[in-house]
C-alpha cells in the first residue's frame, strides 16, 4: 500500500488512542485530586495537575497547575496541540484522507465525534470526557466488525497500540514514587487504574491491595489486561509483523519482539527490580521504533 | 457575604431545629463559609441544570432504585443524591469516630459474652429473659468462638443531631446494615458533577472501603496457605440491595454468590466453578442468619446452604457478620448499650444514647402510655423503618389502637423520646433550597483493628417537615464530607513536589510533509489526495 496512507493511518490510530487515553486520565485525575489523601506518604503515587501537563509535554505552570486551567487546556482548547480537542480534530482529518480504506462506520463515528466537540454540546468537563470514551470505542467497535484484517488494519492498529503504550508509560513515568516501589496504603494508586480504566481489571487479576508496586506492576506487565504495556507492545508486533514485507529483518519488528520479550522475562522474573529503570529503558526503545518505523514504512518521512 | 445576590441561592432559617449549614440567622457555620459561597457562585439555576445531568447519569449506570408511587410499583428511578453536601469538622468526627470505636467494641464483647459466659447477665445488668426472647437471638452458635474474637466485621450506627446539635446514637446496626455503595457513588458523582464545590476544602475520601472490607475478610479467614477466597453472598438478584452486593464483589474482585453456587462437604464450604470445587475461606454475607442454612435454622429456606452451620463450627470458614449477631442488633438491647460500655471497657460511653422507655417494665409503660403523643414508638425486632409510630403525627384513634397493641404485648415495643433531627438545605428539582431533616450512618469495619470510614451515609427526608429519612420511604441521600484538620477554607497542603521529573521526550504530532509550523498549532492538514 501507498506510504502516505499507511502513515496516515499509523497516525489516526496514534491521535483517536491518545485522545482516548488523555481523557480517560483526566477524568481519573479529576475525581483523585477532589479529596485529600489519605495520608501524606511521601512514597504514594502522585498524579497531580502539574504531572498531568508534564505527562502531556506542556509546560509546568507557575506557582503549580490550576485545576480549571489544566482541564480546560487540555479538553477543549484547540490551540493546545496535546488537548483532546486537538487530537480529535487531527484524527479526523486523517480519517478524511483516507476514507476510502476504514469503512464508512468507522469514518461515521470519528465524524460524529468530531461534530459533537465542535459543537461544545456536552455537560461539563465529565460529559466531555465521557463522550470521547464513548466515541473512541465506538471506533474500535467499528473497526473490529467492520474492517478487513488486512496491512491497512494493521498500521491503524500499530499506531493505536503503540500510543497506548506510550500514554500509559508516561504516567507511570510521572505518577511513580521514586526510589521506593511498595508504598504503603495508598488511595492515590486507585487514581492511576481509574486513569487508565483498569480498576475492576486490576481487581479481578490480582489480589494484593492497589498500592504503587502492583498497581505498577500490571500497568507495565500484565498481557492479560489489553490497555498494559506489555499487552499494547505484543499487539504492536503482531500488528507490525502481519504487514510488514519481510519481518524477520524489520528493524520496527524485530525491537518490537526484544521489549515484548523482555517485559514478559522481567514479568516472570521475581526479582525485586528498579521499576523506573525499566519505565525509561522502554521508554527509550519506544522513541527508537518511531524513528524505524518512519525510515522502514513512511519513506523516512520523519514525523 | 452577597446573600441576596439575584442569581444566588437563598438559605432558609430553620429554627427550631439545629441546622449544620447555617445558624439560626442564616450566617454559615464558619466551616461551610466556602461551600455557602461556591453555592451562591453555582445559583439555583447551576443546581437544577446539575441535578438533571445527576438523573442522567445514575439511571445510564443503573444506580436505581425501585419507588413505591401510590401503591405502584415503579422501576429504575434514580437514586436522589442531594446537591448539597454535608460536612463535619474534623474535630467533630474525631469525637464520633472515638464513640463509635468503643460502642462497637462493647457490642462484639457483648455478642461474645451471650453465647458464652453471660457475664453480663450474672451481673444483674442485662436480663437473661430478655436475651433469650429476642428474635434474632441464636442458640445454634452457643459456645462458637469466630477468629480473632470478632463478630460484627461490619457496623453501621445510626446517628443523629439534637435540637443543641448533639450526637447521639439511635440505633446499632450489626447484622448487614447497607448503603456504603451509595456513599462512594455518591462521591464519585459529586466530584464530576459539582466539582467547584471542592475547591478550598481538603475533603477526606472514602474509596479504600472496600479495600478495608477485603483486607478485614482475609483478616478473619481460616486459611491454611496462600490468600483467602472470600465471596460476597447475596440472597440474589431480585434482592432490592442487589446493586450494592454487586458493587462490593466488583470493587473487591471476588465471586458475587448465591446459595446454588455453594456447596458444604465434609464440614469444608466449597463454591462450584468451570474447574471444579473451590474452597471458600470467608463469606461476606448479605441475608440474614434466619435464611443461611436450612438444617439449623428455617427448614423451608430455599436461599441457604445445608451444612454451613457445621462447617462454621468447624472452623472452617469465616461469616461475616458472624451468626448471631442480631441480638445486639435490637431495640430492646440498645437501651443497655451504655451499660455494656461501662461494664466491659470500664469506660463512659462518649456518644449518648436517645432516651429509651423499655415497656417491659410496667412503671416505664404506665409512663409511656401517658405521654404517647409525644414519644416514638417501635416494635424491638425490625429495621428500615418499619412499624414505626411518631406520637404527634399520629391521629387520637390511631393511637388509642397502638395503645391497645402494646398492652398485649409490651415486651416487643420500645418508645423514644422524639429526637428533633437536624437539617441541612437540600435542593429541589429548580434548585431551590430548603431545610431538610437527616440522620447519619457511619460505616466501621472491624478485622485486626476497628476503621471507620470518614463520613458514611447521610440520609435525608425528601418531603419537608419529615422526619422519615428510610429510602424504602422516599428517603434520599447527600455526599457526606469530613474535613481534614487544618481550618475551613484552608488551601490544601501542598503534596510533596516530585525529587526529579522524569524528563520526557516531546509529544510527537506526526505529520506527512514538513509541515513543522503547521504541527505546533495543532492544525495538521494533509495534502488531500
Amino acid at each position: 500500500m501507498l506510504a502516505r496512507i499507511a502513515h496516515d493511518l499509523y497516525w489516526l490510530g496514534r491521535n483517536l488512542a491518545r485522545g482516548e487515553h488523555t481523557a480517560r486520565m483526566l477524568d481519573g485525575v479529576s475525581q483523585a485530586d477532589l479529596q485529600s489523601p489519605i495520608d501524606d506518604d511521601p512514597w504514594a503515587v502522585t498524579l497531580s495537575w502539574d504531572g498531568v501537563l508534564a505527562i502531556m509535554g506542556a509546560p509546568a505552570l507557575p506557582g503549580g497547575a490550576d485545576r480549571e486551567e489544566a482541564l480546560r487546556s487540555l479538553t477543549v482548547d484547540a490551540g493546545n496541540p496535546a488537548s483532546v480537542r486537538a487530537c480529535v480534530v487531527r484524527a479526523r482529518e486523517g480519517a478524511r484522507v483516507v476514507r476510502d480504506v476504514i469503512s464508512a462506520e468507522m469514518w461515521t463515528a470519528v465524524n460524529r465525534l468530531y461534530l459533537e466537540i465542535e459543537s461544545g454540546d456536552f455537560a461539563g468537563p465529565f460529559g466531555f470526557l465521557q463522550r470521547v470514551k464513548e466515541r473512541t470505542a465506538l471506533f474500535w467497535g467499528a473497526t473490529e466488525a467492520t474492517m478487513l484484517r488486512d496491512e491497512a488494519a494493521a498500521f491503524l492498529q500499530a499506531g493505536r497500540r503503540l500510543e497506548a503504550a506510550d500514554m500509559v508509560l508516561r504516567m507511570l513515568r510521572v505518577a511513580l514514587p521514586l526510589g521506593r516501589e511498595d508504598g504503603a496504603s495508598d488511595g492515590q494508586a486507585l487514581a492511576l487504574l481509574q486513569a487508565v480504566g483498569g480498576f475492576q481489571a486490576f481487581r479481578r487479576a490480582v489480589p494484593a491491595p492497589p498500592n504503587a508496586g502492583p498497581v505498577a506492576r500490571f500497568l507495565l506487565f500484565e498481557r492479560a489486561y489489553p490497555d498494559s504495556v506489555a499487552a499494547s507492545i505484543e499487539s504492536a508486533r503482531a500488528a507490525l509483523a502481519a504487514a510488514d514485507h519481510d519481518a524477520r529483518v524489520s528493524e520496527p519488528v524485530l525491537r518490537l519482539s526484544r521489549v515484548a520479550a523482555d517485559l514478559e522475562f522481567r514479568a516472570w522474573d521475581g526479582e525485586e527490580q528498579d521499576l523506573h529503570e525499566v519505565l525509561a529503558l522502554v521508554g527509550r526503545e519506544l522513541q527508537s521504533l518511531d524513528r524505524d518505523i518512519s525510515s522502514r514504512y513512511f519513506a523516512g518521512a520523519l514525523t | 457575604m452577597a446573600v441576596a445576590h439575584s442569581r444566588s441561592v437563598t438559605l432558609p432559617a430553620t429554627a427550631p431545629y439545629y441546622d449544620e449549614l447555617v445558624d439560626h440567622d442564616g450566617t454559615p457555620r464558619p466551616h461551610c463559609a466556602g461551600l455557602v459561597e461556591a453555592l451562591h457562585r453555582i445559583g439555583h439555576e447551576g443546581l437544577a441544570a446539575a441535578g438533571r445531568r445527576r438523573d442522567a447519569i445514575f439511571v445510564q449506570q443503573g444506580i436505581t432504585y425501585e419507588a413505591d408511587e401510590d401503591g405502584q410499583v415503579v422501576k429504575d428511578r434514580p437514586f436522589p443524591l442531594d446537591l448539597v453536601p454535608r460536612v463535619i469538622p474534623a474535630a467533630e468526627w474525631a469525637g464520633i469516630e472515638r464513640g463509635l470505636r468503643q460502642r462497637i467494641r462493647a457490642l462484639n464483647a457483648f455478642i461474645d459474652d451471650v453465647y458464652h459466659g453471660r457475664e453480663i447477665v450474672r451481673a444483674g445488668i442485662v436480663p437473661w429473659t430478655l436475651v433469650v426472647s429476642r428474635s434474632h437471638f441464636a442458640r445454634a452458635v452457643h459456645g462458637i468462638r469466630p477468629p480473632g474474637g470478632v463478630y460484627c466485621h461490619v457496623a453501621g450506627c445510626d446517628l443523629v443531631r439534637d435540637a443543641d446539635g448533639t450526637w447521639r446514637v439511635l440505633e446499632d446496626n450489626v447484622r448487614t446494615p447497607s448503603g456504603i455503595s451509595y456513599v462512594l457513588e455518591n462521591r464519585a458523582a459529586m466530584t464530576r458533577l459539582l466539582p467547584q464545590l471542592f475547591a478550598g476544602h481538603r475533603v477526606r475520601p472514602v474509596d479504600h472501603y472496600p479495600q478495608l472490607l477485603l483486607a478485614a475478610l482475609r483478616a478473619v479467614a481460616p486459611a491454611a496457605e496462600g490468600e483467602a477466597t472470600v465471596v460476597v453472598w447475596t440472597p440474589g438478584s431480585l434482592n432490592p440491595a442487589y446493586f450494592e452486593h454487586a458493587f462490593l464483589a466488583r470493587q473487591m474482585g471476588v465471586e458475587l454468590v448465591e446459595a446454588s453456587d455453594l456447596v458444604v462437604r465434609d464440614d469444608v464450604l466449597y463454591m462450584r466453578t468451570t474447574s471444579g470445587l473451590q474452597r471458600v475461606d470467608a463469606v461476606y454475607r448479605r441475608l440474614d442468619d434466619d435464611f443461611l442454612d436450612p438444617l439449623e435454622f428455617r427448614p423451608d429456606s430455599l436461599l441457604g446452604v445445608p451444612g454451613l452451620v457445621r462447617a462454621y463450627r468447624s472452623g472452617n470458614v469465616a461469616i461475616a457478620n458472624a451468626i448471631g449477631t442480631g441480638v445486639a442488633d435490637d431495640k430492646a438491647i440498645y437501651h443497655y448499650v451504655p451499660e455494656m460500655i461501662r461494664f466491659y471497657l470500664g469506660e463512659e460511653p462518649e456518644l449518648q444514647n436517645v432516651t429509651t422507655y423499655l415497656l417491659s417494665d410496667p412503671e416505664q409503660l404506665e409512663h409511656v402510655l401517658d405521654r404517647l403523643g409525644e414519644l416514638v414508638v417501635k416494635p424491638t425486632g425490625e429495621s428500615g423503618g418499619k412499624g414505626v409510630f411518631i406520637g404527634p403525627q399520629c391521629a387520637e384513634d390511631e393511637l388509642e389502637g397502638l395503645a391497645a397493641v402494646i398492652r398485649r404485648q409490651p415486651e416487643r415495643w420500645i418508645a423514644q423520646e422524639l429526637v428533633r433531627l437536624s437539617t441541612v438545605p437540600t435542593a429541589d428539582a429548580d434548585g431551590h433550597l430548603s431545610p431538610r431533616h437527616v440522620d447519619l450512618r457511619p460505616f466501621a469495619v472491624f478485622g485486626e483493628t476497628i476503621e471507620i470510614i470518614p463520613g458514611g451515609l447521610t440520609r435525608v427526608a425528601m418531603t419537608p417537615g419529615s422526619m422519615i429519612v428510610n429510602s424504602s420511604r422516599g428517603g434520599g441521600s447527600k455526599d457526606t464530607w469530613v474535613l481534614d484538620e487544618g481550618a475551613a477554607g484552608a488551601p490544601r497542603r501542598q503534596r510533596p513536589a516530585p525529587v526529579e521529573q522524569p524528563s520526557l521526550p516531546d509529544l510527537r504530532y506526526g505529520g506527512w510533509s514538513n509541515q513543522a509550523q503547521q504541527q505546533q498549532q495543532g492544525r495538521q492538514q494533509q495534502q488531500a489526495g
